[in-house]
């Protein structure tokens, strides 16, 4: 196991250094550059031209690139040039709020999804199953920004119970703070729950199918026994797969919450990024982001190789 | 005897006004929150002329002349100026006793250590491109000398665009973006949380310019009466409403015409029009066919209606109005409007046959504004009619930006003219010196652009721009398509507000 | 279709009928299949028939008309143009039918390839998974939307972006769905018998691989629907005078409390496309899978 686990790192740092090489391909291919933030449509070339070298924007992209490798080899992200500070410490006062928020609606999302999804199989072709799992298709259908404008209507607009966005920290006002995260939550997790509970449902029911849960089923053991010592167990390698990559998603759709909410997290920071050009924030924040996924598919493919042993033997 | 009913009102009426009265000395302090779509990308005031920033620099940053309720300039760090015979040296005489937010006095020193930062970095070089010299005669007197006469000098010394703004000698000593901000204004800065808000509040060593009885656009008397202002970014407009609807904000920078109709009927709000804002503008690009012909621009103009193309996209709030100065300004004039909101496709086909248009596809750019979309696609449809095909293409602002500074890969470019106007027809008439929007240059507009500058004559001034306008539509340089505004709207706790370009937050009070 | 004859080969078929005919016999009795096949050939048929069917112009402008409240005229209302909702819907179920059919085209040719190989041949696996991991770890939302935002929203950039962003995800389950069957005894059997590594992988590991694969690409083809919507709210979708499902939300959403309509009827269609599709691969997969019928 540990010899796995000491592959799996080192074959992290490929994938790292490939992210990188990537985030430097779209600062490449994007138009524009960082000084359009500052200045409007009158502005002349000239005008242009002298913000650029004021901001040190003036190298060429080679020498800017080899010194970024220089720097980042040493924990150093760079310093942001709209934002005025290191590029880590912008991420490290945005990330609580996206990690929250995505780990709320993975909470939400998971044991919602599993519960649903378990029930479901076990009572397949009933009206039972039917409804749950209709409910569930109706999640997973749902465009999520669009769901999140509606519950802005209905929650903020029409009811007045709970704000339309906006960062409310968490020390300052608790209570403030948990009415901020409801509606940011639930669009959040509304789709995921769906997909979960398809994935669980469909997993389940391919285990149940197979011949030792027949078997089991034929020495007479206990229905919701059999389902929770036999049946879960081994249908988690595909659940496992899917919240693996709903954690991913989770933090690729926080991204539009953030947005149609107005929370800075780092999803804001980086489309922020995107749109003004700050290319030490699109760097930055790629390779951190990538940190985090690549973080996310090492644990879960340390939980498939503990569930089966099989996998790490090769 | 039963007391009079005279006597009676008297004592209700000065009841009602005592009680009317106490609440309102009560009520000084509180904090005002405004709803704002986004950010400025920065708060040092001399490398930004985005709209967002200076919303917010202004309360904190004062200049030496700023511009009254009418745009015009008056002193306001500054207590006047006297302007040498040859008219090439200005020295501007200081207020004493001014205080910056770090506690020090502003002098001479900080004076012409920030004109001389903005010289080197400032974003709006033109501003100070007639500037010779600039140096402290005494502690309380700046000297500028000019290379050559010009005519809008105090316009330049005192604009909003990317503000001259008077920053302590250490700060105006430090590069692009990396000073303290720190300026002499009626509000301090607090705090910049990216993408969330800026908290300013009240700098209580704040002395009102004493020359003025009240507020004057951005000079005259700036008394705060309230503790805070936060400004809070919020990109969706539904949200933003919320906000002001759940009691969240106070005042919304700026919403959609639907949404200020629906307000309006409701007590606890107050919808202000700040009309016009700014123009609308449709540029061509003459370097690339067809829009380099006379003949094919003037297709284009003659078959938009504009109604139409103002309504659609600025709902409620638009004039539609073909001078390229705001209509009450002095130098409003018709010339050449005769040519403008022709909608008639006849015409414009007439136009589009003795043009060298041969059925390519011209490309529209625009930045991906819902306005400025809703703008290119009504041109569009309309463009249709004649037989012109259009292709529009829409990225954000850097990207339509960097397309629409060069001489290829668009043809049409559209977006608003927003401090343009609000400084005078000299600087409506500079974006188009020497082909800068329209990418080839026009002798007839650099002609009468340095006439402009060069004459001290009010009247030959506005002959002059007569002659302009003319010459925009007998050229087709671009089409203004009209005049936008913005709804303003504040909770009915906030009193004393007075619209402007910019949401001043001196003179306003918080009921509680 | 010789995947699906494949898969039902393997177990006991009555005498006399041919697999194909079974195979139909099935899915018509599958209710989730008839119920999102039925939703999905309406948006289909409007979409391919949109200029016969819908009753206006999608791009008629009359601003005297502008934002309509929903009337016997217009169906579903008028945006801020004074255009039919209904008719943009109609024509909006076009382009983003064309945009999610191109991603599972994509996402299927290229997932299937790269997962069967990595799951089967295990010293590929190392490589290209690691280059999925990197191309997953730039989240799919974030790269449409650079991709749209920054080069200009064109219909080639979303697919390919779209593509490009879900490709990994499907080489992954096509991968995780190998590593289990190829542990399987009557692999085992097929290559104790002398069988190439080409007809196992095909012939037996992909084949019984195809139900998750399905379910993925149904998955893929609702979501670049969702997806294509996300970009045009954003602001980035498909430029003028397109009509997307996406499009015509975001043009409302300014006007959200005062002209609801304008988002809420989009946003059911996509709420039904969306729910047709994966309906339909409910189906597809309980009929494919022949373990799970009852």
């Amino acid at each position: 196991m540990r010899d796995y686990l000491l592959r799996r790192l080192v074959s992290v740092i490929p994938v790292l250094f490939l992210v990188s090489l990537m985030s430097f391909a779209v600062i490449w291919i994007i138009p524009g550059d960082p000084t359009a933030a500052f200045l409007d449509a009158s502005s002349t070339p000239e005008d242009v031209a002298r913000l650029r070298e004021m901001l040190g924007l003036d190298k060429p992209p080679l020498v800017q690139m080899a010194e970024w490798y220089g720097r980042v080899l040493t924990g150093d992200l760079g310093q942001s040039i709209l934002l005025r500070i290191p590029v880590l410490s912008a991420i490290l006062e945005r990330l609580p709020l996206t990690l929250l928020l995505a780990t709320l609606a993975l909470i939400l999302a998971v044991g919602l999804g599993v519960a649903a999804g378990t029930f479901a199989a076990t009572r397949r072709g009933t009206w039972a199953d039917q409804s749950v799992m209709s409910l569930a298709l109706l999640g997973l259908s749902v465009p999520d920004f669009w769901l999140g404008l509606l519950l802005i209507v209905v929650f903020s607009v029409q009811l007045g119970w709970l704000p339309s966005g906006g960062y409310v920290p968490l020390l300052d006002d608790p209570l403030g703070w948990a009415k901020s995260m409801v509606l940011p939550t639930i669009t959040l997790a509304v789709v995921q729950v769906g997909f979960i509970a398809r994935m669980t449902r469909s997993a389940m029911l391919d285990v149940i199918s197979q011949d030792f849960m027949r078997t089991a089923d034929s020495k007479g053991l206990s229905g919701l026994y059999i389902i929770l010592r036999h049946g879960l167990p081994n249908a988690m390698m595909p659940i496992l797969t899917v919240t693996g990559i709903i954690a991913g998603a989770l933090l690729g759709s926080a991204v539009v919450v953030e947005q149609v909410f107005a929370l800075p997290g780092v999803g804001r920071l980086i489309i922020g990024g995107i749109l003004s050009r700050d290319y030490p924030i699109i760097q930055g924040g790629l390779l951190f982001l990538t940190v985090i996924y690549l973080l996310i598919n090492l644990v879960v493919d340390l939980l498939y190789a503990t569930i089966d042993p099989r996998v790490r033997l090769e | 005897m039963r007391p009079s009913l005279k006597a009676l009102a008297f004592a209700f009426g000065l009841m009602t006004a005592l009680v009317g009265v106490t609440p309102a000395v009560e009520a000084a302090g509180g904090e005002i929150v405004i709803a704002s779509v986004q950010g400025p990308p920065s708060l040092d005031a001399h490398v930004t002329n985005a709209q967002v920033a200076r919303n917010i620099t202004l309360h904190i940053y004062e200049t030496l002349y700023a511009r009254n309720e009418n745009a015009e300039p008056v002193p306001d760090l500054a207590e006047g100026v006297s302007v040498s015979d040859d008219g090439l040296t200005y020295t501007f005489k200081l207020r004493q006793g001014v205080k910056f937010h770090n506690g020090k006095e502003m002098t001479s020193a900080d004076v012409v250590a920030s004109i001389e930062r903005y010289r080197k970095i400032g974003v709006s070089p033109a501003l100070v491109a007639a500037i010779d010299t600039v140096s402290a005669v005494s502690p309380y007197e700046v000297a500028i000398k000019l290379k050559v006469k010009q005519s809008v000098f105090l316009d330049n010394i005192s604009s909003p665009r990317a503000p001259i703004a008077i920053y302590p000698t250490e700060e105006a000593a430090k590069g692009a973006n990396e000073i303290q901000y720190i300026g002499t204004g009626p509000f301090k800065f607090v705090e910049y949380k990216p993408d969330s808000h800026v908290t300013l509040e009240k700098f209580a060593d704040y002395v009102p310019n004493p020359a003025y009885q009240k507020r004057d656009g951005l000079a005259g008397k700036k008394e705060v009466l309230i503790d805070r202002v936060t400004f809070r970014f919020i990109p969706e407009a539904g949200a933003r409403t919320a906000a002001l609807e759940s009691g969240a904000v106070q005042i919304v920078e700026t919403v959609d015409g639907p949404t200020a109709e629906r307000l309006r009927k409701d007590s606890k709000y107050v919808v202000h029009d700040v009309l016009p804002f700014a123009f609308q503008v449709i540029k061509f690009n003459h370097a690339q066919a067809p829009s380099d012909d006379v003949n094919f621009r003037k297709a284009v103009q003659a078959a938009l209606d504009m109604q139409e193309v103002m309504e659609i996209s600025y709902s409620g709030i638009n004039q539609v109005d073909g001078g390229w100065v705001f209509p009450k300004s002095a130098f409003a004039n018709d010339a050449g409007l005769d040519q403008y909101n022709v909608a008639d496709f006849e015409k414009a086909k007439a136009f589009l046959s003795k043009s060298s248009y041969k059925g390519e596809t011209v490309t529209f750019i625009t930045d991906n504004l819902r306005p400025n979309v809703d703008i290119a696609t009504v041109v569009q449809a309309r463009l249709a009619e004649i037989g012109v095909k259009v292709d529009i293409k829409v990225a954000d602002w850097p990207t339509t930006s960097k397309i629409g500074f060069t001489k290829t890969g668009w043809n049409f470019w559209t977006h608003g003219f927003g401090i343009e106007p609000f400084e005078g027809p000299g600087t409506v008439m500079s974006a188009f010196v020497g082909g800068n929007a329209q990418m080839v240059a026009d002798p007839e507009i650099d002609r009468i652009a340095k006439e402009f500058y060069a004459t001290l004559d009010d009247a030959q001034k506005k002959e002059l721009f007569k002659q302009f306008q003319q010459r925009m539509y007998d050229n087709m340089v671009a089409i203004k398509a009209g005049n936008y505004g913005l709804f303003q709207v504040t909770s009915d706790k906030v009193k004393d507000f007075v619209p402007f370009r910019i949401p001043r937050m001196w003179g306003v009070t918080l009921a509680p | 279709m010789s995947s699906l004859d494949t898969n039902l080969a393997h177990e006991a078929l009555p005498e006399r009928q041919s697999p194909f005919l079974l195979f139909l016999r099935r899915l018509s009795g599958n209710r989730a299949f008839v119920i999102g096949g039925s939703l999905f050939l309406i948006v289909l048929v409007l979409a391919v028939f949109a200029d016969q069917i819908a009753p206006f112009k999608p791009g008629a402008n009359n601003f005297r008309a502008r934002l309509e409240a929903p009337s016997a005229v217009h169906r579903f209302g008028t945006d801020h143009f004074g255009r039919d909702i209904l008719s943009r819907a109609i024509h909006g179920g076009r382009l983003s039918l064309f945009i999610g059919l191109s991603v599972v085209l994509f996402t299927g040719v290229f997932g299937t390839l790269i997962g069967a190989a990595s799951g089967y041949f295990r010293r590929l696996d190392n490589i290209l998974m690691r280059i999925m991991d990197a191309l997953m770890a730039f989240p799919a939302i974030l790269l449409a939307i650079t991709v749209a935002a920054t080069l200009g929203a064109s219909v080639q950039n979303v697919i390919l972006a779209l593509g490009i962003a879900t490709t990994p995800h499907t080489a992954r389950i096509v991968r995780a769905s190998v590593l289990v069957v190829r542990e399987m005894e009557f692999v085992e059997a097929a290559r104790a018998l002398g069988a190439s590594h080409m007809r196992i992988l095909f012939r037996h590991i992909l084949a019984n691989a195809m139900a998750p694969l399905i379910v993925r690409l149904t998955y893929v083809f609702a979501s670049a629907i969702l997806a294509e919507a996300l970009l045009s709210y954003i602001g980035v979708g498909p430029p003028p005078p397109a009509a997307t499902f996406g499009g015509i939300i975001a043009n409302g959403r300014d006007f959200m409390v005062e002209a609801p309509w304008v988002t809420l009827f989009p946003g059911l269609i996509i709420l039904v496309v969306v729910l047709g599709l994966n309906l339909l691969g409910d189906g597809l997969r309980d009929v494919l899978d022949p373990r799970i019928r009852v």
